[in-house]
């Protein structure tokens, strides 16, 4: 048992610092910013945006992709790292599942912020049609949504129990919550088993789900005729690009906690070099399917193809494009490749550029593409033939990042970051270990 | 309801009022009138009511028309009609009978309108002969025909080298067939030939002989209905189970993939639900 | 332990059939109440009284003749009432344009603009200054809704609010939109245009509201009113071919540009000639836009050749950044 007091010592949730609460308040700030803006939009209709009936989705769908993608950690990072028993995984599942609960349900928000009817949100269910990929959106969306939670939620029982214990004396208040969330968690036998044997089915289920969104999301772009959209590749490129959002955006987390919650003993550069390697795979395998979306067609060159393809390489999109690419890919791949670029703070950088990189490109998965239809854009003003957000769609994009970090926020405050109950059956583990080898 | 439909209309009324009072008092009407005979069925006067405004030509509504007929030196007043909202009105005769033509077995008939208060008076003439087509499919050499006859019935004699339109009724303009002009032989008929494959409801196409607004009979039409045309195929996918239909006829693939999926998702998300209550328990 | 599960899986089972039902029940039972506030009021005969109620409570008597009938009011009263979303049995309506003969007078836009009060700056009508490359001749090229019979539109949208008919004809039930654009983003045509303000319809407004009152809405009635927030488009107006008038469109070109017909009848008309459309098509080499892409537009094109006019002739009236005034 003195074993859990240092572990508790050291991953008990804590107070935030001054640090904490400028950090949160700032955050509140701009969700309410971001509120009122969204309450206009809904009193004055989506002409506060500066969509058009060409740009017909803009910076909402974009962000909405973002954030699924980034919801694909849960998969990539638990589920995946599970199943290949990578045991460096423990310090940082965690994070992962945090990061995959807050983006999951900030997409679920943020969808219906582009919708032109907010109010008949119910006709989804009411008149739900199953031939619209939107239907299967409707669908997969809660379905992960429940299981990123059952998957966060599982592994902390143990975890809240001992805090339940542990926060006993010193708040009770507290302590009654966490009990209460830890379902009475003795540690019996019958309990642990039924637990094991449920996180296992989760970490399997956890993986046709993430794919299915993922893929979901990207046939909601391939199942229309536009080019830049209408691939068969459409499906596999998002999942990978999701694996690369997701893991960035962990790497990026893990580093701030790290740092914030002093858990340089838990989580070391051993399991940076870990991350880091991870990332390099999966931006290796991104990029190849990058170069079957835009190479591909350049190489047959039909007209639409090289339109696109052009405005990205050369013409209005080329520096974010490059962006994107150079930045938010082969750069890190080439810095992760050496040991020292997989030290925690160059790691955080890269990690925030991966971050970046992956947003804009949803932006350029759909914005380019609008604003080159089949027939020629006649007969409508000047401006729609391009597309920049508006303050407004600025405003409310902004919010909803700021909600699925205040999610995050809130859920670190709470939530052990590093899993106590598993540390320490690792701990004891390794040293029987050591024991018996001596 | 109800009192809804009376809402607007009141509100027309109001609407309509303003419209008389607003426009230029004393507008001259000028009327048009077309005697129409449909074989069989009857015959009717189609008048169009229209007054330069502003020189502009608008259609007048709402006016009362009286129709008289003119037997001698004397007005005999057959009805009274209104037009619609396009100036327009069709006054029925039931039976030429109904009327008297005078000593050449002309009809002579007057439409007037009595004057309001943005209106003045007007009056319009028409005089026409009654005329009959008497028209019917006949197959020749396995070719379909149309043969039709022209009689003058004020004389009872044959019309020789009028010419008649022959047409295939349609839903908004009827699609002519034969020449241009078919001009009645020297027994008052013509013969047109009726093209291959025309397809119609249940086969059955109405094929109209018209003689079109003659100066002495007015116009005069005929319809024969011919078992002769095409059937047509609904070929529309509005009972199939396709991916654009409704959602009562959603293909059958679509309904179980999909529900398996869900149902075998959720039925496990359940389960792990049911193992949270388990461990609450024990 | 098997007991509960099954036990739960069936009350699962359970609730959502019941719920089905209670769904079921509630549409079956908002029909009939639709169908009842549709029922046909009495025919009250002319030179009657009419006794009407004004806004303030008060009654007046009028003469039923000087009640000016709407058309909408009268076309309830026909037989011909329909089913909306069904539409006209042994019908299929398609389009023809003639390439040949568009000088971008832009006649059928005005036209089209002006009776479905279109607010937006998109046109559900264009005539596009068509010109494939630099090598290739330029045309004036018309474009309508196609009411494609394997519409895109449709089958992506989530909530059946737009539809297709057995006459062919592509609807919206803007009531049942929910403004997700996704069918903007599957038609291929750039048709369809989206309401991004209150749509402002001048004195129409009025005159709808109080359609609304007598639950007239309805996908074809113009598509009007326009509603903030969904979706509008090229209705091939079904408002008028119910009562056997020709679109907006066709009657007002002066070139004879538009045909407009019955497919199961073989006949399309412009108004001035009515002409055997399987024959139309055959002798001018009649084709559709982006067959590639199987949605099997209902609107066909005449090629642009032997042209009575200049294409330069258009360009006087050609506007690059305006389709509405």
């Amino acid at each position: 048992m003195k074993n859990y007091d240092k572990l508790l010592n050291d991953l008990a949730p804590q107070k935030f610092g001054k640090k904490g609460v400028i950090w949160t308040i700032s955050l509140v700030v701009l969700i309410v910013l971001g509120i009122i803006a969204y309450i206009d939009q809904i009193i004055r209709g989506q002409m506060v945006t500066n969509m058009n009936d060409y740009a017909l989705w803009g910076v909402y769908i974009s962000n909405f992709v973002f954030f699924v993608a980034t919801s694909f950690v849960g998969t990539a990072a638990v589920a995946v790292l599970r199943l290949t028993n990578n045991n460096w995984r423990t310090p940082i599942v965690r994070i992962a599942e945090i990061i995959a609960v807050a983006a999951i349900i900030m997409a679920g928000i943020t969808i219906t912020i582009d919708m032109g009817r907010p109010d008949r949100l119910m006709n989804l269910f009411i008149h739900g049609r199953m031939q619209s990929p939107i239907t299967w959106d409707v669908i997969i969306i809660p379905t992960a949504m429940m299981v990123c939670i059952l998957l966060l939620y599982f592994p902390l029982l143990p975890d809240f129990g001992l805090l339940g214990k542990y926060y006993q004396e010193k708040k009770p208040n507290l302590s009654k919550w966490y009990k209460r969330l830890s379902l009475n968690w003795t540690g019996s036998d019958t309990q642990k088993s039924i637990q094991i044997k449920s996180i296992q089915i989760i970490a399997i289920l956890i993986i046709p789900v993430g794919f299915m969104l993922q893929t979901i999301d990207a046939w909601l772009f391939s199942t229309l005729y536009r080019v830049g959209w209408d691939s068969t590749n459409l499906g596999a490129y998002f999942i990978s690009g999701a694996a690369v959002a997701g893991i960035g955006a962990l790497v990026t987390a893990t580093y701030v906690l790290q740092k914030v919650y002093k858990l340089e003993d838990y989580i070391t550069d051993f399991h940076f070099d870990k991350l880091g390697k991870f990332l390099v795979l999966v931006c290796l395998i991104y990029l190849y399917f990058n170069l079957n979306e835009y190479l591909i067609p350049q190489l047959t060159s039909k007209k639409g193809a090289t339109t696109h393809i052009n405005v990205l390489f050369v013409g209005e999109y080329a520096p974010l494009f490059w962006f994107v690419i150079v930045g938010g890919l082969i750069i890190p791949v080439i810095v992760l490749l050496f040991r020292r670029g997989r030290k925690p703070f160059p790691m955080f950088i890269i990690g925030l550029l991966v971050v970046i990189g992956s947003w804009w490109k949803r932006y350029l998965i759909v914005t380019p593409t609008l604003l080159h239809p089949f027939l020629p854009i006649q007969g409508v003003p000047e401006e729609w033939r391009h597309y920049f957000p508006s303050l407004h769609e600025w405003a409310i994009t902004i919010a909803t990042l700021a909600m699925a970090l205040l999610i995050i926020t809130i859920l670190v405050r709470y939530v052990p970051i590093v899993p106590i109950q598993k540390t320490a059956d690792e701990q004891e583990a390794l040293e029987l270990n050591k024991n018996t080898k001596s | 309801m109800r009192n809804q439909l009376i809402t607007r209309h009141f509100f027309l009324v109001v609407l309509s009022v303003f419209l008389y009072t607003s426009s230029f008092a004393q507008d001259r009407v000028r009327l048009k009138a077309e005697y129409v005979k449909i074989m069989n069925e009857g015959s009717y006067f189609d008048i169009q009511a229209t007054a330069k405004v502003n020189d502009e030509n608008v259609n007048v509504s709402k006016i009362e028309l009286i129709i008289y007929n003119l037997v001698g030196d004397e007005q005999v007043e057959i009805g009274k009609t209104i037009t619609n909202m396009q100036g327009k009105s069709r006054f029925k005769l039931k039976d030429l009978n109904t009327i008297k033509p005078d000593s050449s077995n002309t009809y002579n008939i007057d439409i007037s309108f009595a004057g309001n208060d943005a209106f003045s008076d007007a009056s319009k003439s028409i005089v026409f002969k009654d005329a009959a087509i008497e028209a019917k499919l006949v197959t020749i050499d396995s070719i379909n025909y149309v043969t039709a006859t022209l009689i003058d019935k004020s004389t009872d004699s044959l019309l020789i080298g009028q010419s008649l339109k022959v047409q295939i009724q349609r839903l908004f303009k009827s699609l002519p067939i034969g020449e241009e002009f078919n001009e009645t032989d020297e027994d008052g008929t013509i013969l047109v030939p009726i093209p291959e494959g025309i397809p119609g409801v249940d086969g059955i196409l109405a094929i109209e002989v018209i003689l079109s607004e003659s100066e002495e009979f007015g116009t005069v039409k005929t319809i024969v209905k011919a078992p002769i045309g095409k059937h047509v195929v609904d070929e529309s996918t509005f009972d199939q189970r396709t991916m654009w239909s409704p959602r009562n006829k959603t293909p059958l693939f679509l309904l179980i993939f999909p529900n398996i999926l869900t149902f075998g998702i959720w039925g496990i998300i359940i389960y792990l639900i049911l193992n949270l209550i388990k461990i609450n328990k024990s | 332990m098997e007991n509960k599960k099954t036990n739960s899986r069936r009350k699962f089972l359970d609730k959502g059939l019941k719920m089905g039902l209670v769904t079921a029940i509630g549409a079956i039972g908002l029909t009939k109440i639709a169908s009842k506030l549709n029922a046909s009021p009495d025919e009250t005969g002319s030179q009657d009284k009419m006794q009407l109620m004004t806004t303030d409570g008060t009654v007046i008597e009028v003469d039923s003749s000087e009640v000016m009938e709407m058309d909408h009011s009268k076309k309830k009263q026909t037989e011909e009432e329909y089913d909306v979303r069904e539409g006209m049995p042994n019908r299929k309506f398609v389009m023809v344009i003639d390439l040949a003969k568009c000088k971008n007078a832009l006649k059928c836009q005005t036209a089209c603009n002006k009776q479905h009060y279109i607010t937006g700056d998109h046109a559900w009508l264009k005539v596009y200054k068509m010109q494939e490359d630099a090598d290739t001749a330029p045309y004036w090229m018309p474009t309508t809704c196609m009411h494609c019979d394997q519409p895109a539109c449709v089958t992506v949208c989530p909530v059946d609010a737009t539809f297709k008919r057995r006459d062919g004809l592509v609807l919206i039930d803007n009531e049942r939109c929910i403004g997700c654009r996704f069918c903007m983003a599957a038609c291929p045509y750039s048709t369809r245009v989206f309401n991004w303000k209150e749509p402002n319809q001048g004195e129409i407004t009025m005159l709808m509201d109080m359609e609304n009152q007598t639950d007239h809405h309805s996908a074809d009635f113009a598509g009007l009113p326009s509603v903030k927030g969904t979706v509008d488009k090229c209705d091939f107006c079904p408002h008028a071919i119910k009562d056997n008038v020709l679109p907006h469109c066709v009657t007002a070109c002066p070139n004879g540009v538009f045909y407009f017909g019955d497919k199961y009848e073989d006949t399309v008309t412009n108004g001035e000639e009515t002409l055997r459309l399987s024959k139309l098509l055959e002798d001018k080499h009649g084709y559709r836009l982006m067959e590639g892409l199987g949605t099997k537009p209902s609107v066909f094109y005449l090629p642009p050749v032997d042209r009575l006019v200049d294409f330069k002739e258009g360009l006087e009236s050609f506007t690059d950044y305006k389709s509405v005034d």
